[in-house]
């Protein structure tokens, strides 16, 4: 606690009631509202008491008596201390003399008779000693007490020589006292012996006196023969007739003297409740200074000095008083209620208008008009942009009215509407700001209110409405959220028309703002979490962010989905070597950076669970979305790819599907027919292989990136998700396969046979064989274009394409034996050295069932003699030296890598 | 008187003399409050009283600025017998409250009937040094001659003020250690004997 003030000094130091005084000294508060008693010699003069800085108090002395301390109390300090005294005293007041108080008619004649006491003994002493020097006085008080009813005066019946001794003498030695008490005895025996002696030394005057009583009986009689023995009578009746006159005459002056002592008791009056009489004005000053502590200050005291007063002029100066205090509240209740106004303001407000006794519940119209105000805002602020949203609009349709007056501006205008962000995301993010902004001050108002921080009553029934108050805010707030972005969740008939719809962009553009929403939306909701609002509060906000979330998912996901689907354009059949998985084209690879964006964005952006939020795949309905939308995303590749190879034909492309193999029957072999050098896109074939090759690496690789990024990233994909998009490319693959191999093994295959008999040849030839026949050798090559074809795209695909194709030639060869009615010798040995060196040169791409078919057509033809099997042997040998190169390209160590030729 | 406890700090009586407007009161106030008053109003009998230390020991100062008037200076003498060091202060612009020390120095060695009472002759005002009437020499010779101090001060700027304070407390307090000695050693003061007056008739 502060020191206590503590006075030091005082001007003057004594006076009579009503004296003003400046009292010095320290600690005296630091306004003059921290002054909060004063006592003058144990009289309350607060009223009196005008605070001048911190050491300086000017007030009036009050109507204490005798010796008395100044204590000063503030509030802060307390009760205070006092090094100096004031004295009280009474002075004689006549009708001519001015005096600041009350003055009481009986005691006027006690202090009268008192003020003459002293004095009229001065000039000499009973005991003949000097008073000279009796510095000392003996105080007054403790003789009236040492002698109660008695005086020192000495002409009064009550005299005490105690008194009188101990009054006036008791610094007197005892020697002086003696010496006094002789020189009285002296003064006494002299009074007495001094009779006779006195009538001798006045013998002269004693006869005078004696002849001035005879004259005065001679008089007497004389005039009592002359006016009657009634003298007296007569005396007595003009006595009473002057009386008379003399009131007559007076009248006039005693009731003027009347009047002006009413008067001045009046001006009394006046001037000591000039503070009551001020009031109004000071109070309209101090209103007009907006100085309304010092207004509520004099109200209080005023009202606690006057309330229960009866009379009739304060009670007019209180009700003048009343009526600008109303007047006030009022005001300051208007005030209160204009918003904005910061919190701060509207508590001082409220504490004006509490502390004033306001016939309102301040505390409660402040946050009435604060969520109206809050509501006014949202509604403001939804028109705002909607305006923006309504011309917007208006500019697109005025640019396509103009289109054909300029084509540029066209171009531009679309191209800022791309940039331009969205209306309703403008919306969004003003909203949340506009209640990250307000709801706080809300909310801190109700609980000050509540608390009972700002000494307003709390009605019954208000924290209820408060809370609704609260809630109907934190709903609407979100419905108006849901309404700009996420308007499918809303409660079609009861909310659309509470909160107004929107135009939602493209989803092209609104995937790109929402994560920015999100973030807006968090941190509204970050700050109404450290309000601690009611969980009931909250949870709407958690829901809206969990459905906001989930949508937002969604969005990313169907714009990912969409932006894959546009790969389709994207892809430029470039084959690229590099790494293992050579033979792709870059359209896989960025599809796979597609998703894996699309899976980082979500997760940075919606899978994060931040305070008090509901986690997105916790939610079975979140969860059901996702799988749904990335089985979505996924199989849209596997759309891009299948439409890539197969549905090339629709987009206005005209191709001869003709088998490319080369037949002995006449037309000349073009490996890659005649198109458009400008078209880059691949002949057909080439087109299956790439995508083929793509669907495998998508399949085995991509899917599987994917899934673990999926896994990785916390996302809690269902398996079968994944399962089902792998079933799809598995089947494309097939399909792709099947495609490529009906379309280069059927004809190939179907040439076979033409060939064998071209020139009508028949297996009963007589011709002696020297080789292999053509047929077999052009089988060979159309088999090695196969291969290149292939390998060109991918080598990994060879395995899969040629053991097919060389097992369908196995069988057709197998068929062909089997279908032949007669073998001459030589037919045997040709028919042998053929399917040998076909066995031979096929081996490294046969399955078994070729091997089988293989050995089944051997089986079929005639077994020969040993002699005549080696002219086989000798073909075989010459067909491995002249066909070396084809042998090379179908040898199994090409698989491992490239062929040079 | 009584209430007070014993161990209170030693408590010296200081009370201003002089004319009207010489700065008493300013002079008070400079030295209690550090604030200096402009404005002009005639003082009654105006008292303060703080703690503060005296080389270093804790004492009370207790001030009595008097009236400087005529028409207050009936009760003078009253408040004169309470005083144990006088500040007798001029003003050195106005020759008149010059010759009126004399007058006041004569009235407290007739109420003190003391001729070594504590006492300092102040000229105040020395800020106005354009407006001065009363010479340093004139000044100083006269307390010469009294066997006092002469010192020159100004309320306005504090020029001197703590020091003429002070040095009136060290003559106070190193005359009540002295009459303390003289006490113990002889008793009673001879100085308070009454006269007696005799009458004859
Ligand atoms: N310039 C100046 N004015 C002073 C000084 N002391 C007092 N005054 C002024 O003289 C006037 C009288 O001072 P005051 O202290 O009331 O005189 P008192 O009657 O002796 O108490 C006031 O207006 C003061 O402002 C001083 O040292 N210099
Ligand atoms: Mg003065």
């Amino acid at each position: 606690m502060p020191p206590p003030p503590v006075v030091t000094g005082l001007s003057p130091i004594e006076g009579p009631p009503g004296t003003r005084i400046i009292i010095r000294g320290e600690n005296f508060g630091t306004k003059s509202s921290d002054l909060i008693g004063l006592k003058i010699c144990g009289c309350d003069c607060l009223l009196s008491a005008e605070w001048k800085s911190p050491n300086k108090i000017i007030a009036r002395s009050g109507p204490g008596k005798g010796k008395g301390d100044v204590i000063v109390t503030t509030r802060l300090n307390g009760v205070g201390t006092c090094n100096v005294s004031f004295k009280g005293y009474h002075e004689t007041i006549g009708p001519m003399k001015e005096s600041a108080v009350w003055v009481e008619e009986a005691p006027l004649f006690v202090w009268g008779r008192h003020s003459l006491s002293p004095g009229s003994y001065q000039q000499e002493d009973p005991l003949g000693l000097s008073v000279e020097g009796n510095d000392k006085k003996f105080p007054e008080d403790d003789l009236l007490e040492l002698f109660p009813n008695a005086t020192g005066d000495i002409s009064s019946e009550n005299f005490s020589a105690c008194w009188f001794l101990l009054e006036n003498h008791h610094c007197t030695s005892f020697n002086d006292l003696q010496a006094g008490l002789l020189h009285l005895r002296r003064k006494v025996e002299g009074q007495k012996e001094g009779q006779l002696s006195f009538l001798k030394a006045n013998v002269g005057s004693v006869m005078d006196q004696a002849d001035t009583i005879a004259t005065l009986m001679d008089k007497f009689e004389k005039d009592a023969s002359v006016y009657g023995s009634e003298s007296t009578r007569k005396l007595e009746k003009s006595i009473k007739e002057s009386e008379r006159e003399a009131r007559k005459l007076f009248d006039d002056v005693l009731t003027r003297r009347d009047r002006a002592e009413k008067t001045r008791n009046a001006l009394n009056v006046l001037a000591r409740f000039r503070f009551l009489f001020c009031l109004p004005c000071v109070i309209d000053r101090n209103i007009r200074k907006g100085e309304y502590d010092i207004v509520i200050n004099d109200y209080t005291r005023v009202k606690n000095l006057f309330n229960k007063s009866e009379v009739p002029v304060f009670k007019t100066a209180l009700s003048e008083i009343e009526k600008r205090v109303v007047g006030l509240q009022k005001m300051l209740h208007d005030k209160l209620q204009k918003m904005p106004i910061p919190i701060e303001e509207q508590k001082r407000l409220i504490r004006y208008l509490v502390n004033l006794d306001a016939p309102y519940e301040p505390a409660w119209d402040a946050i009435r008009s604060y969520s109206n105000y809050i509501n006014l805002r949202f509604k403001q602020c939804y028109e705002e942009h909607k305006a923006g949203e309504n011309a917007v609009a208006e500019e697109l349709c005025k640019m396509k009215n103009s289109q054909s007056a300029s084509k540029y501006s066209k171009f531009n205008s679309s191209y800022d509407s791309l940039n331009a962000v969205p209306e309703n995301i403008l919306f969004v993010e003003d909203l949340c700001q506009l209640l990250s902004e307000l709801f706080p001050d809300l909310w801190k108002l109700g609980q000050s209110y509540f608390t009972g921080e700002l000494h307003a009553n709390v009605e019954v029934g208000h924290q209820a409405n408060f809370k609704n108050i609260v809630m109907t805010i934190i709903d609407l707030f979100c419905k108006t959220l849901r309404s700009a972005v996420i308007p499918h969740t809303l409660d079609k008939n009861a909310d659309k028309a509470l909160v107004g719809a929107w135009t939602i962009p493209d989803i092209d553009i609104i995937a790109l703002w929402l994560p920015v929403c999100l973030r807006y939306i968090r941190s509204t909701y970050k700050i109404l979490i450290k309000l601690d609002l009611p969980s009931e509060a909250l949870d709407i906000i958690s829901t809206f962010i969990l459905d906001f979330k989930l949508y937002c998912m969604s969005v990313l996901l169907k714009q990912t989905t969409e932006q894959v689907r546009q790969l389709s354009s994207q892809e430029n059949w470039k084959i690229e070597f590099a790494g293992t998985h050579s033979g792709i084209t870059e359209l896989p690879i960025e599809f796979e950076e597609l998703v894996q964006t699309v899976i980082r964005l979500i997760k940075e952006s919606v899978l994060t669970t931040e305070q008090r939020e509901i986690s997105l795949l916790e939610n079975a309905n979140a969860q059901k979305e996702l799988d749904k939308q990335v089985e979505t995303l996924l199989s849209s590749f596997y759309s891009v790819l299948k439409s890539l190879a197969f549905q090339d034909d629709e987009s206005g492309y005209n191709e001869d599907h003709s088998p490319v193999v080369s037949q002995l029957i006449g037309t000349p072999i073009t490996a890659y027919r005649n198109h458009d050098a400008n078209n880059h896109i691949p002949i057909w074939e080439c087109r299956l292989l790439t995508t083929l090759s793509n669907c495998q690496y998508t399949n085995n690789t991509v899917l599987v990136h994917i899934s673990r990024s999926f896994t990785m990233n916390g996302y809690s994909l269902s398996k079968l998700a994944i399962e089902n998009v792998k079933t799809k490319f598995t089947s494309l693959e097939k399909a792709l396969l099947d495609a490529y191999l009906e379309h280069k093994s059927d004809p190939l295959v179907g040439t076979i046979e033409p060939s064998m008999y071209l020139g009508r040849f028949d297996w009963d030839t007589n011709n002696i064989p020297s080789d292999i026949r053509p047929y077999a050798k052009e089988c060979i090559n159309n088999l090695i274009h196969v291969h290149s074809e292939v390998y060109t795209v991918s080598p990994s695909l060879v395995e899969s394409v040629l053991p097919q194709v060389v097992q369908t030639i196995a069988e057709e060869l197998f068929r062909l034996m089997s279908c032949v009615k007669k073998f001459s010798l030589a037919g045997i040995q040709q028919a042998r050295a053929d399917i040998c060196a076909l066995q031979e040169i096929l081996l490294p791409y046969s399955t078994p069932k070729a091997k089988t078919f293989f050995n089944d057509a051997l089986d079929i033809i005639p077994s020969l003699e040993k002699s005549s099997s080696t002219i086989i042997e000798d073909i075989l040998k010459q067909v491995r030296v002249r066909m070396r190169l084809q042998i090379l390209c179908l040898s199994s160590s090409a698989l491992n890598g490239p062929v040079i030729t | 008187m009584s209430k007070k406890p014993v161990t209170q700090p030693a408590l010296h009586k200081v009370i201003m003399v002089g004319s009207g407007g010489v700065g008493k009161s300013a002079l008070t106030l400079q030295f209690m409050y550090d604030e200096f008053v402009e404005d002009y109003e005639p003082t009654k009998a105006d008292s303060y009283r703080k703690k503060i230390l005296l080389d270093g020991e804790e004492v009370q100062i207790d001030i009595l600025d008097t009236a400087g008037q005529e028409d207050y200076a009936a009760i003078r003498d009253n408040y004169f017998r309470s005083g144990e060091g006088f500040l007798c202060i001029f003003s050195i612009t106005e020759d008149e409250s010059f010759q009126a020390t004399q007058d006041f120095r004569e009235q407290i060695l007739r109420v003190k009937n003391d001729e070594n009472i504590p006492f300092l002759l102040v000229g105040n005002k020395c800020d106005l040094e354009e407006r001065r009437k009363v010479t340093y020499q004139e000044a100083s010779d006269r307390a010469k001659q009294w066997g006092v101090t002469y010192v020159e001060t100004s309320a306005k700027t504090r020029e001197h003020v703590d020091k003429v304070f002070f040095d009136l407390m060290r003559e106070i307090r190193a005359r009540k250690m002295e009459e303390n000695k003289t006490n113990n050693g002889r008793g009673k003061d001879k100085n308070k004997r009454k006269k007696i007056k005799c009458v004859i008739l």
